[in-house]
């Protein structure tokens, strides 16, 4: 069982908020969650939405229809109208709303929605556009959100204007009953979601009262959780993920999808630590004033002994190039926490993408070992945190921690256990030395060289080509000692770390679909599907050093090998190639700023195993 | 020769012109810091690119020296100075590294007021380029590398900290070795972020800001009777700072060097940290055991119960 709830609203009109209040409830209703926020660059006004969907079993991605959609305004009616399976809730006193008084929608979204009723022989209104949804099956529940308004107005003393505030939370009250469950998770949630005892009260009667109103479309029932769960959102994953590295530094510059991160960082402030009897320790979050700032800053704290990164997206990585080839020629051990949004330039700030892999590999002019990683899901993503901050330290080089949007904006609901576990620390050849100054660059046969902390002993670094004391020196013989060093530590890695760290197989079977990232989520979530037609999914998670030799074998007399990424040129299947010598026989690609979903991949799939070389997918408003 | 082999360490010959404001800026910043007694382990000396990039490698005294990015010492020096507080930190820029490419960061570090010494080697060319003009140049002069006279007005770094922020604001000059020492030790006794702003000739490419041409022109603030540029009173912040901005556009027949502003009494970023976070200044983030047998020791439960559902 899979239910997908939708709602929508202009942006800053409690869309967040209700869906919020929604999973709240669900969740303790006992059931498991995968929530996904969808927003304008904007402040105010556009037309944000947020699909959460629920589970008796673990879910990780969306789908690109609605079984129920919940809207308390006209724009959410016509951007959602098409993709309702089963019930719409709508406020029946917009009915005659057309598009053309619906200002806030783009006039391309406009024409296509209105062209869409138009073949139908529908007028472009609330009206035709709910016909529309209950032509094909779906249940329309008019909710008498004004009568709600008007109680709450007259029950609680507060002016209509204050009272139209409840319609969100109406909306999620007519839901919950929609799906058969109770209301109390919903009170209790608005209950801490709230301070004001106005807004309590408020909030409380017009769920009550919504709830009342509709009918029951499902008949769910409560289920037991046999151990504690957590709401994760990818910034919290990574943050935590970063405490329990041992991360004491992060300097960053506000970015959408990046900053919530470092914010929920500096929050913690103080951290309680077991050593010394609970000695409490600090992580230092420094807002800088710009990404080359944040990257020079965290590399000037590595090298101080603290473990230390900074976390961006796109146009913050950009600025950050020449830095990170500084710390590959110093050999710093810091991480750069990277969230892919739509792109180039500024791209689609709020939307997702997977388009800046090859960035990722190549970043800054020159030679040295840039280690690149990527998390599949929101577990991934904090173990991954950790991964990162050792990798940094025991190769000495900059590690690429590489995410999206969708993870970063997205939640799921599940098992706190997912998040406990063994936290290793591995500092890699940090010593403390006795003599007054120390060799930095020391040459080793694995290119790692033992390494000191500023304030232990003497030692310089310098950008310029430098002898093993770190000063500069041009001369050829040194250079083509110190450069092979350097390259040395990227084949130490590849030798010491193992090769099924680096990929994740999902199922077995002839075809085999090759992806990374989130897209793990959506494969997961149909993965039984897959397997009943034979396809396997095998996700990489590490692009340098890439595990080519497992992957050569995992490749191996495949019948069909079908990429499948959020970009136009199939990045990850291009690295492939290139370290594997193997080619995708097909492609399904998405590049709209939306998610891939589980129902595309199927389509997808199924597509390509029909003979289409490149499927390009488009579901998401 | 295996490093490993070398007990002591030896300075880099230093490949500057004859004649170069550079030794003497290094010659004072190797006298403050054996003056004062500090341990040169725990001074780090900060540089960015040009020719005061390569300062910390010729240094004579046992310091740390990170040698960066131009435009990013301030920023490096930042990350360094906040992980470790325990260190201190001297940073060394041009006057286009400091004023020109790494000029936010120049403003930034004044808001931040941490406590460190920023020390511009101030000689109006990019030098190691062959002598363009820099941001600390004045309009219509043309030195000889230049086609045609600066078209640019000149930045005025000192009236610019001020109005950043910085709580300690000089100008030495390369060539009284003696006097900028002095000024280096007051600097890096002043609590929050200083700069010296140190007027160099350039013997190669800047043939109007000669040695001749500051030497019958400079004049030392310190001996001027009614010159007090020290805040002791929050009431004084302004006025002694609006008289330090008149002071720096001081520029012609006279030039004036030494203190023009200095505030004690504002906090530093390390203060402002402190307030959030206990141990900041004993139990730094370089400090700190975070692994212990291979584990981490900082503990989540706490963290992760927050986000229980």
């Amino acid at each position: 069982m899979r239910i997908s709830w939708l709602i929508g609203g202009p942006q800053g009109q409690g869309v967040d908020t209700s869906a919020n209040l929604f999973g709240q409830a669900v969740a303790k209703a006992g059931y498991y969650i995968f929530g996904n926020r969808e927003y304008y660059s904007n402040i105010k006004g556009r037309h944000s939405y947020f699909q959460t969907v629920l589970s008796d079993n673990p879910v990780h991605s969306v789908v690109s229809y609605a079984d129920i959609l919940v809207a308390f305004e006209p724009e959410t009616v016509f951007q959602h109208f098409d993709e309702v399976r089963k019930v719409v809730i709508y406020d029946p006193s917009q009915a005659s709303v057309s598009v053309p008084f619906v200002r806030s929608m783009e006039p391309e979204i406009a024409e296509e929605k209105s062209k869409l009723l138009e073949n139908e022989g529908l007028r472009p209104t609330v009206n035709d556009a709910i016909t529309y949804a209950v032509k094909r099956g779906a249940k329309a529940i008019g909710l008498d959100y004004d009568s709600i308004v008007v109680k709450v107005a007259e029950e609680v003393n507060v002016p209509r204007s204050v009272a139209e505030r409840v319609k969100n939370v109406a909306a999620v009250g007519a839901s919950l009953k929609v799906l058969g469950l109770p209301i109390d998770g919903l009170l209790e949630a608005v209950r801490n979601a709230f301070k004001n005892e106005l807004f309590i009260r408020m909030n409380s009667l017009a769920a009550k009262l919504a709830y009342d109103q509709v009918p029951s479309v499902y008949d769910l029932k409560p289920l037991e959780r046999k151990e504690p769960r957590v709401w994760m959102d990818g910034n919290t994953a990574v943050a935590l993920g970063k405490l329990a590295g041992g991360l004491r530094f992060q300097s960053y510059y506000p970015i959408t999808p990046a900053a919530d991160e470092s914010v929920y960082l500096e929050a913690v402030e103080t951290i309680e630590m077991e050593v010394n009897a609970l000695k409490k320790g600090g992580v230092i979050v420094v807002q800088t004033e710009d990404e080359l700032a944040a990257i020079n800053m965290a590399s000037g704290a590595a090298l101080t002994g603290a473990r230390a990164a900074t976390s961006t997206s796109g146009p913050g990585f950009s600025l950050m190039a020449e830095g990170i080839g500084w710390a590959g020629m110093n050999e710093v051990p810091v991480v750069i926490t990277y969230y892919m949004r739509g792109a180039p330039s500024t791209g689609q700030p709020t939307r997702t993408g997977q388009a800046d892999l090859k960035f990722a590999l190549n970043v800054s002019h020159g030679e040295f070992p840039r280690i690149v990683i990527a998390s599949g899901d929101h577990v991934e993503a904090f173990w991954d945190a950790i991964w990162a901050l050792n990798l940094a330290e025991r190769y000495q080089t900059p590690v690429i921690h590489l995410l999206e949007k969708a993870i970063a904006n997205s939640y799921v609901v599940t098992e706190e256990s997912n998040f406990r576990g063994e936290y290793v620390i591995d500092r890699g050849k940090l010593v403390r030395p006795e003599t007054d100054y120390f060799p930095r660059f020391q040459v080793t046969e694995d290119g790692i060289s033992p390494r000191v902390r500023l304030g232990d002993a003497g030692v310089f670094y310098s950008g310029d080509e430098h002898n093993e004391w770190g000063h500069i020196t041009e001369a050829s013989t040194n250079r083509r000692t110190m450069y092979e060093k350097r390259m040395r530590k990227l084949e130490t890695a590849d030798r010491e770390i193992p090769e099924e760290k680096r990929v994740n197989v999902f199922g077995e079977g002839d075809y085999a679909v090759v992806t990374w990232g989130f897209t793990k989520g959506a494969i997961l979530d149909v993965l039984d599907e897959l397997q009943a037609m034979g396809v396997m999914a095998i996700q990489v998670r590490m692009f340098s050093p890439y595990p080519r030799n497992l992957m050569r074998k995992l490749l191996q007399g495949k019948k069909a090998i079908i990429a499948l990424e959020g970009n136009y040129q199939a990045q990850g299947a291009e690295v492939m190639t290139e370290q594997t010598g193997v080619f995708p026989t097909h492609y399904v690609l998405k590049y709209n700023g939306r998610l891939i979903t589980s129902d595309e991949v199927m389509e997808g799939v199924k597509r390509a195993l029909k003979g289409e070389r490149r499927v390009v997918l488009s579901a998401g408003q | 020769m295996q490093a490993s082999e070398v007990k002591t360490h030896k300075p880099v010959w230093s490949d500057w012109c004859p004649g170069c404001g550079n030794f003497g800026i290094l010659r004072a910043e190797e006298l403050a810091i054996r003056e004062l007694g500090l341990d040169p382990k725990s001074v780090v000396v900060v540089s960015g690119i040009g020719c005061s990039g390569k300062l910390p490698h010729f240094m004579n005294v046992p310091i740390n020296g990170v040698h960066t990015l131009h435009g990013r010492a301030l920023a490096f020096a930042t990350g360094i100075k906040l992980a470790n507080p325990k260190l201190k930190v001297i940073v060394n820029a041009g006057d286009g590294d400091a004023l020109g490419i790494g000029m936010g960061h120049f403003v930034h570090a004044g808001r931040r007021n941490i406590d460190m010494v920023l020390i511009v080697h101030d000689n109006g060319v990019y030098a190691l380029t062959k002598g363009q003009a820099s941001p600390t140049l004045r309009k219509g002069i043309k030195t000889k590398s230049l086609p045609k006279p600066n078209v640019n007005e000149a930045v005025n770094p000192l009236a610019v900290a001020i109005a950043s922020g910085y709580t300690f604001v000089a100008r030495g000059y390369a060539y009284d070795v003696n006097h900028l020492k002095e000024l280096m030790k007051r600097a890096l006794n002043h609590r929050g972020m200083a700069l010296i702003d140190v007027l160099q000739p350039c013997p190669t490419y800047n043939d109007v800001n000669t040695k001749e041409f500051y030497d019958k022109r400079v004049y030392k603030l310190e001996e001027q009777k009614d010159w007090d540029p020290v805040v002791r009173k929050p009431e004084e912040v302004q006025e002694k700072a609006l008289k330090a901005i008149m002071k720096s556009f001081e520029w012609g027949e006279r030039i004036p060097i030494g203190l023009f502003y200095q505030n004690t009494l504002e906090e530093t970023y390390e203060d402002r940290i402190a307030k959030y976070i206990e141990n900041y200044f004993d139990y730094p983030p370089a400090l700190q055991e975070i692994e212990k047998d291979g584990k981490s020791t900082t503990l989540m439960d706490k963290l992760l119960k927050t986000r229980r559902i």
